[in-house]
């Protein structure tokens, strides 16, 4: 396997997402800095550049070389000389860098030819993993600004109405219309009008803003200015989560190429409009998502919601007329202007138009940011791109939209997923959250996990949702630890009501999700938590007792040598056998036994 | 305007809300968090309503809803009557030792259930005393954390530089949380002694000297004399308008 003709130009691509410089991608790329040097008789010009998220954190840091097309994945900084030797030089593979497909067992050169991305459609995630986020003339040679100039040559009820017909709904969870948002805000007269791009991505495990912002922040600052003249506001906000270093940086970074080229301040692109953008960092409250809670934060005020009977896009920031958008949505902004509405409403379902960006994590093979059209099935996301479960075990359910989504059982895996299709199975969309779960998870325990979360991250202004999510989780708890009672699920549906149809804001109307999804799915699981003091799964610590079975022991010792309180004894090569008395039910043995020789009694 | 509230047509102004227009009506909607000299602020959700806008139904805080032209209100109906009594319930639970979350506990026919109790506690995260605190001008109090963690406090639970000892937070509480004791010409609140001032007259203790020394900087134009309590200012003016008319 060589790559033939070695073309004159190469790029190195190596991804510094916050997962791969988490794996060492910065000494990777510093590497190839170091040691790309022209030598004579080499005539190939090369260079490296830092890039963002390619998404597939599960192999990285991940190197591409352009054209040449190649991918390699968990490179290290030892590996450089090797790569530049062989692949830059002359023209080979280094075939132990290469991806090994696991079920034809061959080595894949080119990420197109992998099945995680082979089944993605790349829109607001575009230009990630191929641009150097930190550089605006990269940016400018893969169309940057191009749909801003665009935009000046149309009226701002243009720019709104082609919106509108692309179908776009807002990424942050809602999933309202963003094209009616602008024109509700566009016909208010106000002395002044504000813009808020939402970056504070709360829920755990999702990074899909954070990846946007981090890897192509001129998409967001583009997006962010087109909406400005769609709608008359001269100020903008980025509201960033503090934990996002990066994403402040390159956002700070690109604001500020932005205004010394003339795409930000007094006279954009020499059109006369006014426009700037100041980032806010959030302190780290999950309910500054809400967008009422999170005007209140940049106003200075503690980060509780507003009722929203008058909506922002009347009386927002300061009391303006205010839109705010998720970073996602803005990052679909350009792409709409310079494709038009009609390509981009080809893409996705009926009524949800375009892609949607997931974090597919949990207990599947491929973890990950994926980017599939509205209406792609859960099958084809979890099997198809994410690769399986994990350890070959059997699927058992997937977390939707954060941690106040709901859980969706195996009998809905071929669910096309969209804004409506989620709801309507007792979930939401949310942010893109897709946590995968094995069989071997607790639903009970899901629940109670999550309610906990949220117990945390309610602001604590309304009383349903602050005393509602407090003594739901108190039930849960109970029942995890085998005291539950039947009418405890009745005073579970009860309290639900009671949130969702008082609660101030969307943290409390949703945070029953958990309950209510797992409760309609799972409903035989609570009953033999209640009944038969029982937790099938080996999760619930108070209800669960492991055993090993000799007949299926091959004596490994593996479970022996990593169990934390050396409960279990045995000879090598012989059944062994567990200390009930010593046993605190990690769990750890039964997770980790190859032969399945452990048993939930 | 006009709305419609329980059947009724009563008159609305453009920018009050609806608890506020119904209230002047006569029409009672039950409360916690509401005082008449504040805004609404919509956190206990007691005062929710069922608002029927050409058509489309939605259960509103009536503290917090702007009024709207044509909207048919109902203030009672099966799925209020169990927000509001889960609502009572949940603040019962979490301020058992309140005696007036015991009483409308009673009144509204809440059943018992294995929830835990909480004796110890009395408030209600009502947030009156923090918004009567900030519009008196003194923000000596607010409100800290978040979610279950939450309460009223003063910063860093030290006694407040700027707490006047009013005592204006703990009369206006309507669950009874807020401490204050009176012993000796000393008040305390809020982890803070006040001296008290006498009143000339009658040498009954009547304000804290901070209050006094607050109120005169900043409405010299109320503070008629500052030497007397209410009850003898009262039996000095009268007592000058009865030489007034005498004469």
């Amino acid at each position: 396997m060589t790559t033939q003709n070695p073309p004159d130009n190469r790029k190195i691509l190596v991804c510094c997402g916050t997962g791969c410089q988490a794996s060492g991608s910065m000494d990777v790329f510093l590497a190839f800095q170091n040691q790309l040097h022209p030598e004579p008789g080499v005539t190939v010009e090369t260079y490296a550049k830092a890039t963002g998220c390619n998404g597939w954190c599960e192999q990285g840091p991940l190197v591409k070389i352009l054209p040449d097309d190649i991918t390699y994945c968990r490179v290290q900084a030892k590996h450089v000389a090797e790569i530049i030797d062989k692949t830059i030089k002359q023209g080979e593979l280094v075939k132990k860098l290469l991806y090994r497909d696991p079920v034809t067992k061959k080595q894949v050169r080119s990420h197109h030819e992998i099945n995680f991305y082979k089944k993605q459609h790349k829109v607001a995630l575009r230009h990630i993993g191929e641009i150097d986020p930190a550089s605006l003339d990269d940016y400018l040679a893969y169309d940057g600004y191009k749909a801003l100039g665009q935009a000046f040559a149309m009226s701002p009820a243009d720019i709104i109405d082609e919106i509108e017909r692309s179908g776009l709904r807002g990424r942050g969870g809602a999933g309202f219309p963003t094209g009616r948002k602008w024109r509700s805000c566009a016909v208010q007269e106000a002395s002044e009008k504000y813009l808020v791009c939402n970056g504070d991505e709360g829920d755990p495990g999702a990074f899909m803003d954070r990846s946007i912002m981090e890897g192509d922040p001129h998409t967001v600052i583009e997006g962010m200015i087109i909406g400005s003249m769609a709608i008359g506001a001269h100020k903008g906000f980025i509201y960033v989560r503090d934990e996002y270093g990066l994403a402040v940086q390159n956002l700070g970074r690109a604001i500020q190429d932005a205004r010394a080229n003339g795409y930000l301040g007094e006279d954009i692109m020499g059109k006369g409009w006014a426009f700037d953008i100041e980032i806010v960092r959030g302190g780290g409250a999950f309910v500054c998502g809400e967008e009422t809670a999170l005007m209140n934060s940049i106003e200075g005020n503690a980060g509780e919601p507003r009722d929203k009977y008058v909506y922002p896009t009347e009386k927002g920031l300061w009391g303006k007329p205010t839109i705010i958008n998720n970073v996602e949505t803005w990052a679909n902004i350009p792409v709409i202007i310079l494709a038009g509405a009609e390509k981009f409403a080809s893409i996705g379902s009926k009524n949800s138009k375009g892609t949607k960006v997931f974090s597919l994590v949990g207990k599947v093979v491929n973890t990950g940011l994926v980017e599939v059209p509205m209406g792609t099935t859960l099958r084809e996301i979890i099997f198809d791109i994410g690769g399986g479960i994990l350890k070959g075990k059997a699927f058992k359910a997937v977390q939707t939209g954060g941690p106040s989504g709901g859980c969706i059982p195996a009998e809905l895996l071929d669910l096309e997923i969209d804004f409506d299709s989620l709801t309507e199975a007792g979930s939401m969309m949310g942010s893109g959250g897709l946590i995968v779960m094995d069989e071997h998870t607790c639903m009970v325990e899901v629940a109670r996990y999550y309610l906990h979360f949220l117990a945390g991250e309610s602001c604590g202004k309304c009383v349903p949702c602050r005393e509602g999510i407090d003594r739901m989780l108190e039930i849960l708890t109970r029942i995890c630890e085998g005291h539950g009672k039947m009418e405890d699920l009745d005073l579970l549906e009860d309290l639900s009501e009671t949130l969702k149809a008082a609660s101030s804001c969307a943290l409390g109307k949703t945070a029953t999700n958990p309950v209510l999804s797992t409760l309609r799915y799972f409903r035989p699981e609570y009953i033999s938590h209640i009944h038969e003091k029982r937790c099938a799964a080996g999760v619930c610590r108070s209800l669960t007792t492991f055993d090993i079975i000799p007949e299926i022991c091959t004596g490994c010792g593996l479970c022996e040598k990593n169990c934390p309180v050396q409960a279990i004894r045995g000879e090598k090569k012989e059944p062994h056998t567990i200390s009930q008395e010593l046993c605190i039910r990690c769990g750890d043995c039964f997770n980790r036994c190859n032969f399945g020789a452990i048993k939930v009694v | 305007m006009k709305i419609i509230v329980d059947g009724k047509e009563i008159d609305a102004v453009l920018g009050e809300t609806l608890l506020g227009a119904a209230r002047r009506a006569g029409i009672h909607i039950p409360t916690l968090c509401y005082h008449e000299s504040l805004e609404g602020q919509g956190r206990c959700r007691l005062c929710m309503v069922e608002v029927n806008e050409g058509g489309r139904k939605e259960v509103v805080a009536s503290c917090t809803y702007p009024v709207k032209e044509g909207i048919e209100v109902t203030t009672s109906t099966p799925v209020i009557d169990k927000i509001r009594r889960n609502i009572i319930m949940l603040l019962y639970k979490r301020a058992t030792g309140s005696p007036v979350m015991r009483q409308l506990f009673q009144e509204y026919g809440c059943p018992q259930n294995s929830l835990q109790e909480n004796p110890e506690e009395r408030c209600i995260l009502c947030n009156i005393c923090v918004r009567a605190c900030e519009e008196l001008g003194s923000s000596a109090i607010s409100l800290i954390m978040r979610g279950t963690q939450k309460r009223v406090a003063t910063p860093y639970d030290e006694a407040a530089a700027v707490c006047i000892g009013c005592g204006t937070c703990a009369r206006v509480c309507p669950a009874g949380a807020i401490e204050m004791t009176e012993k000796e010409g000393i008040r305390v609140i809020w982890n803070k002694a006040f001296a008290m001032q006498a009143c000339s007259r009658c040498g009954s203790y009547y304000a804290s000297r901070e209050e006094i020394a607050h109120l005169t900087a900043r409405k010299p134009e109320y503070v008629i004399q500052s030497d007397l309590c209410e009850d003898c200012r009262k039996r000095m003016m009268a007592e000058k308008i009865a030489v007034f008319v005498s004469e």
